[in-house]
């Protein structure tokens, strides 16, 4: 557990290093918490060992072990810990060069143009969407609620064959220039000593806190 | 007599579900005209663009620069046509400007070098050089038009083939696209409403209505002919307006 605490500790240090606000970091990290909730409350009950609490739901027999708790925790403090990393990747890093950097670290090219298409129309989409209601709401003057909810299923179907023609079209686009299935591009970042020392003091910082904190 | 670069024979093409779109188009393309193609909305104007760079492919006799177009020399036509669609956001596909415009180059093996002399002169072309970095989604409509004319004149093709590009631009880059278009004296094919475009822009001009071919020739005779123009939902051009 006091490992944990050193590598909280880490990540704060982290987020200090690169001048983003500790509360924009922390209040986006409380959104992690219910899905990480969801995953490993289970453990509570499924891990066999001493019990603390017993209580049964009809035929359905419930426990609460020792063992349980322990590992809930551990995996609950270890998956917010991951959560407030990949923020900070994210909050500290341009989207472009870290497509780039995937690309660097040898990254299935087809994985990253998944991700590339992924990032630049899912921005097209919801503006599309948010084009359709505002359409839908000037010429809404009253109705029902199911109403509503019926013009919005149709919108949301509207909005998948729009999607799906879209991918035609721009697959056309692509091959109207040359694309021919092999994906070619431009890398001109390089690898700077200042980088390897950062590397070289992260990768000394956490196997430090492994060794001796356990 | 100037060399013919592209050559159309009976040209007919229904879409998958049966709405014919094409019938029995016939058409001549010279060395360095510029051609508009007018027509009402659903005319078929697109469609017949598409076949320009076998994207779409019918049964049909097309050739582009002396080669028929065909699985073997579809690479070849795809580098020689730049064809730039009517909207932006089928057009750019990469995360950033730069990638967009360098999508094309690269595909066709150039070298790092080439690669960036081409992006930036091309954006240059169409003034968007200070957006180079910036990701596609964040810019208006126009900018993004002008960055879809970027992505292929970057290929320097022979024959640029374009679709509606003047829609959505303000007055100024309107015209500055119509400069880029008199400066370029390549093979030029231009789909679109804008008859002034076409006035300043192109020497020759198609009418295309319900998928035929119903007129062709000089501009002029074409736009001074009322009738016609009334017959098939076209307007008259401003510049023409105050001289009928």
């Amino acid at each position: 557990m006091p490992a944990f605490g050193a590598y909280a500790m880490l990540i704060f240090l982290l987020v200090f290093l690169s001048k983003i606000p500790l509360m924009l970091v922390l209040n986006r990290s409380f959104s992690v918490v219910p899905f990480i909730l969801i995953m490993s409350i289970f453990i509570i009950f499924i891990k066999p060992g001493e019990p603390v609490w017993e209580f049964s739901l009809g035929i359905f027999k419930l426990s609460i072990t020792n063992e349980g708790l322990a590992m809930f925790l551990n995996i609950a403090a270890k998956a917010y810990l991951c959560g407030l990393c990949m923020l900070l990747l994210m909050l500290s890093t341009n989207f472009l060069n870290l497509l780039k950097a995937l690309e660097k670290l040898r990254v299935p090219s087809i994985l990253i143009m998944i991700i590339s298409f992924m990032y630049r129309y899912l921005f097209v989409l919801e503006d599309e969407l948010m084009r359709m209601k505002r359409a839908k709401d000037s010429r809404t003057i009253a109705g029902s609620r199911w109403f509503h909810a019926r013009a919005l299923a149709n919108m949301l179907g509207v909005l998948f064959v729009r999607a799906y023609e879209r991918a035609e079209d721009v697959y056309l686009a692509m091959c109207a220039r040359g694309f021919d299935g092999g994906i070619r591009t431009i890398y001109d970042y390089k690898l700077r000593i200042k980088d390897l020392c950062f590397l070289a003091t992260a990768v000394s910082a956490v196997s430090i806190i492994k060794i001796y904190i356990g | 007599m100037p060399k013919k670069v592209i050559e159309i024979r009976n040209l007919s093409y229904s879409y998958p579900d049966g709405t014919a779109a094409l019938k029995d188009i016939g058409l001549d393309i010279f060395e360095a005209e510029s051609l508009g193609v007018i027509g009402p909305n659903g005319a078929g104007k697109s469609t017949l663009l598409l076949h320009l760079n076998g994207i779409l492919r019918g049964n049909n006799h097309i050739r582009i620069l002396d080669s028929e177009i065909n699985e073997r020399t579809l690479s070849l036509v795809r580098r020689k046509v730049g064809l730039v669609f009517q909207h932006p956001d089928d057009q750019l596909f990469m995360p950033s400007v730069f990638d967009d415009v360098a999508f094309g180059p690269l595909n066709m093996g150039l070298s790092k070098e080439e690669v960036h002399h081409a992006v930036q002169g091309a954006l240059k072309e169409v003034d968007m050089l200070d957006c180079i970095r910036r990701p596609s989604h964040h810019l208006s409509a126009g900018q993004k038009k002008r960055v879809s004319l970027a992505t292929v004149l970057s290929m320097s093709p022979e024959i640029l083939v374009l679709d509606e590009p003047s829609s959505d631009l303000d007055p100024k880059h309107r015209q500055d696209l119509i400069n880029v278009l008199k400066r370029l004296s390549i093979t030029k094919i231009i789909a679109t409403h804008d008859l002034d475009l076409v006035l300043e822009v192109c020497s020759r001009v198609v009418l295309l209505d319900n998928g035929k071919l119903a007129a062709a020739g000089n501009v002029l005779e074409i736009f001074n002919n009322r009738k016609l123009l009334e017959e098939h939902n076209l307007g008259i051009p401003a510049k023409l307006c105050r001289t009928v």
